[in-house]
């Protein structure tokens, strides 16, 4: 069978029962005895077994299964769960996760056979011998369906010798055969390519009871009309006459059929091949306990354990796929290229908005304009801008999928570390466009072993200091206004602002007199300067010094900002901050000069009237005093290359923006109002300061370049 | 007739404009657009030879004065003067100011004389070749050089 069409499909879901068993077993640790917990453990397990058998991925499935073994004893209660058992399964996980990335690479699962976990996870099992050999063979109902697939588990076969009887069943294969009626049975192969199986089957169904009556199907008729079914299906029939080759060339007749397989059969048969199963199930139960006590069992398992592997690709067949897809919720993935397209509409859309309402609004002097054009074009404006949010949202994914992992991060460190802490997290549903939150997990994974391994103290210390022994983390997901803000704190050391002054000038980026200066604020600033390592002595947790300004310059091309807080003795809180779109703002349009220039709605705090004779000067700069506030004047003209107006006139028109907590006032001639805007990039042609983030077009044609305040202060 | 078809797979089409009093070929095969001239938006810091950006039917391009990047006084805008679109594979769009353009030629390879980068006159770096248009010569544009970072000084 080809697969490689489902590659992706199955990179996905393996990335989603990863997480979902990494998440489980975490709560396993907390609480052993949660049998849901367990169950949805075992779940995942066997999907991720039976999808990696179906792709062909045999060392993958090879360590899922011996990883559901355990899982199986578990449930079970043969084995109780401990630190050593969830630290082996982790590992698991981490093997398994391996696989997956070398398959995203690749198209392929390596040749990293993780021969060292799959001893540890037998000998897991081991531990319990006994009760593990006996065991095995009741996993047969989650196998037992799938397995008599195996014998045909070729490319094609004969399947209907290995369906599965129910007595019934039986009874009445039994109760025809002695009353004089043949017996056929049939293996139908649809197309790959086939799109309505569903149809062609009961096509199938109907051509052949022309001849005789169908009373097995395998798999189930409701299942084979509801096409879960793979690429065949197979049924038994009774008939009056013999001679099967009415039946193949009545089936064969319909299209996108590729094969069908069939033949005149005896009841023994059937039943030889049920009791051969059972036989099956010993085998492999056998060959586990073969493999178990070995260390370099996997030779043997291989070998032997052939039944137990193809009756678990049989499984993803049969069971993998029916299980996880529908029930969770309700999506569909959608291609980012076909949303970017989309978005790119809207975007257009918004311009030729923008330009009727200046139309509307520019000649409206000669009373012509109809009351209900002008309504029609708020209608418009309506509409776009509730698109444009839909079309967002649908871009929006929780962030959830990148800070999942991280409660499993912070166990491993903080075993690492040997430091007790906990993560606390909330606000894992806020959204992020799907870009931001793609590249949002690496700067987060930083911050958070920062404070895992900088912020935190030792135990002894926090003892001494008078903090509970278990330090905390804390990651705060929260949307403000246009952003969103990401806080990752802890209750640690906190930034220790001396040795960082100290720091900085033993390094010469600072005098010793202007260290003495300088802001808490600015000498934070040091930790975001490349190379800047503040641990005492480098650790593989962190501490290279190639970390917060990656961090920062990570965030920043995202169009965020990061901003840090911290009281020496009571910990620090880094406070990322990002954009909640990328393509479309609110912004006001200032002019400055006859150039027009738009600002991001989301930085500006107020706009001011001041009096030229307000202006005070500090160390030669043009500063106000703003409600106590003293707030440094950026002259735009200045910065923007602009001469300045011949007579200054007496009051200023200020826009007063921030950054994190910084503030500075844009001094611009007129504000001409509020508008949403389509950020268009400049282009690599052209290369600016970067004060100029982008450009965009107005309703009437006009282009206004678009300012980053971030730039500016 | 097959004659004709050979020589005229061979030769390159070249849009011939003028800037100063020098005429220019530039590859037609680059070119997206002429558009007339339109308001230019200025981009501040932007590199001295760009005039800025303008909106052409919904997309922002930079507008570059050849003018200024090959050293020469700076553009006159007339009623001939045009912006040229060049489209790139990879990089985004550009246009480029010139006086006027001309017409649309056939240069063969014979018609050509290479250019080898010798001269050290400032204006005649983005020139690999000067084509022969029955009796008046054109200056043929080397467009990467053109779209090259590093300027005339």
């Amino acid at each position: 069978m080809d697969v490689s069409q489902y590659l992706e499909i199955f990179i996905d879901e393996t990335a989603e029962h990863i997480q979902s068993l990494s998440d489980n077993i975490m709560a396993l640790e907390n609480e052993p005895e949660d049998h849901d917990v367990i169950n949805e453990i075992f779940r995942a397990a066997h999907s991720l077994k039976g999808m990696a058998g179906t792709m062909g991925f045999k060392r993958m499935q090879h360590l899922t299964h011996d990883m559901e073994n355990v899982f199986q004893e578990v449930r079970n209660d043969k084995i109780k769960v401990n630190g050593d058992i969830i630290d082996v399964l982790f590992q698991c996980l981490d093997a398994i996760e391996g696989y997956l990335n070398i398959i995203k690479e690749t198209s392929d699962e390596g040749t990293n056979d993780n021969e060292g976990i799959i001893a540890a996870l037998n000998g897991i099992l081991n531990g319990n011998t006994a009760p593990a050999v006996k065991e095995v063979p009741a996993a047969s109902p989650e196998e037992k369906t799938a397995h008599p697939e195996d014998a045909a588990a070729g490319a094609h076969g004969k399947k209907y010798l290995a369906i599965g009887l129910s007595e019934a069943e039986r009874e009445m294969l039994k109760n025809a055969e002695d009353s004089g009626k043949v017996l056929f049975g049939f293996t139908v192969y649809v197309q790959k390519e086939c799109l309505l199986k569903a149809a062609r089957a009961f096509l199938v169904f109907k051509a052949i009871e022309e001849f005789g009556e169908i009373v097995v199907y395998q798999p189930s008729a409701q299942d084979i009309e509801d096409e879960k079914f793979d690429l065949d299906f197979s049924f038994i029939i009774t008939s009056d006459e013999e001679g099967v080759d009415k039946f193949l060339s009545a089936a064969k007749a319909v299209s996108e059929i590729e094969d069908v397989f069939g033949e005149q059969i005896k009841y023994e048969m059937l039943v030889d091949t049920a009791s051969k199963e059972k036989e099956h199930e010993e085998e492999k139960a056998v060959s586990q306990e073969a493999a178990a006590p070995a260390v370099a069992a996997p030779a043997s398992v291989q070998a032997k354990g052939e039944p137990a592997k193809s009756a678990g690709s049989a499984a993803a067949t049969t069971k993998g796929k029916p299980v996880n897809k529908p029930v969770a919720n309700r999506t569909v993935r959608v291609d980012i290229e076909k949303l970017d397209a989309l978005m790119n509409q809207v975007s257009e859309l918004i311009i030729a908005k923008n330009s009727l309402v200046s139309i509307s609004s520019s000649d409206s002097g000669d009373g012509t304009q109809s009351q209900s054009f002008r309504d029609q074009i708020e209608y418009l404006e309506r509409i776009t801008t509730s698109l444009h949010e839909s079309v967002m949202k649908a871009r929006m994914v929780p962030i959830e999928s990148v800070v999942a992992k991280f409660p499993r991060m912070i166990r491993d460190l903080s075993r690492k570390l040997d430091k007790k802490m906990e993560l606390y997290m909330s606000g894992e549903d806020t959204e992020l466009d799907r870009t931001v939150v793609d590249q949002i997990g690496d700067p987060l994974q930083h911050l958070l072993r920062n404070s895992a391994d900088h912020g935190l103290e030792s135990a002894e210390l926090r003892k001494e200091r008078g903090k509970p022994e278990v330090g905390s983390i804390n990651l705060k997901a929260y949307q403000e206004g246009n952003n969103v803000v990401i806080e990752v704190g802890d209750d640690g050391n906190g930034i220790d602002t001396e040795t960082v002054k100290r720091k900085a000038v033993e390094r010469g980026l600072v005098t010793p007199e202007q260290a003495e200066n300088l802001s808490q604020k600015e000498i934070i600033d040091f930790l975001f300067m490349p190379s800047f390592s503040m641990a005492k002595k480098i650790t593989d947790v962190s501490g290279r010094g190639v970390g917060l300004d990656v961090v920062k310059s990570n965030i920043e091309t995202l169009g965020g900002d990061v901003e840090v807080k911290s009281k020496l003795g009571e910990g620090s809180t880094f406070i990322v901050r990002l954009p909640l779109t990328l393509a479309i703002i609110q912004a006001l349009l200032v002019e400055v000069h006859h150039e027009l220039f738009a600002i991001a709605l989301g930085s500006i705090i107020t706009i001011e009237d001041v009096p030229v004779s307000e202006i005070k000067y500090v160390q030669a700069e043009e500063v106000i005093n703003l409600r106590g506030n003293v707030i440094p004047l950026i002259r735009l003209n200045e910065i923007l290359e602009i001469d300045e107006p011949e007579n200054e006139p007496e009051s200023l028109t200020v826009v007063i923006v921030n950054k994190g907590e910084k503030q500075a006032g844009l001094v611009v001639d007129n504000l001409l109002g509020q508008q949403e805007i389509v950020i268009k990039s400049l282009g690599k042609f052209i290369s600016n300061s970067k004060i100029i983030s982008g450009a965009t077009i107005l309703g009437d044609g006009e282009i206004a370049l678009i300012l980053d305040v971030n730039t500016l202060m | 007739m097959e004659y004709i078809e050979t020589t005229e797979a061979t030769k390159k089409q070249y849009i011939v404009v003028k800037i100063g009093s020098e005429q220019y070929g530039i590859d037609i095969s680059y070119i997206d657009n002429i558009v007339r001239m339109q308001k230019i938006t200025r981009v501040p810091t932007s590199q001295f030879y760009f005039k800025g950006v303008i909106n052409l039917r919904g997309e922002v391009i930079p507008v570059m004065s050849i003018r200024r990047k090959m050293g020469l006084e700076d553009d006159v805008y007339t009623g001939a003067s045009r912006i040229i679109i060049l489209k790139f594979e990879q990089k985004d769009a550009l246009g480029i100011v010139v006086d006027e353009v001309k017409e649309v030629i056939n240069l063969g390879p014979d018609e050509i004389d290479k250019l080898s980068h010798s001269s050290r006159e400032a204006k005649e770096m983005f020139i690999n070749g000067i084509g022969k248009n029955g009796d008046e010569l054109v200056s043929l544009f080397d467009i990467n050089a053109i779209i090259d970072e590093h300027e005339t000084v």
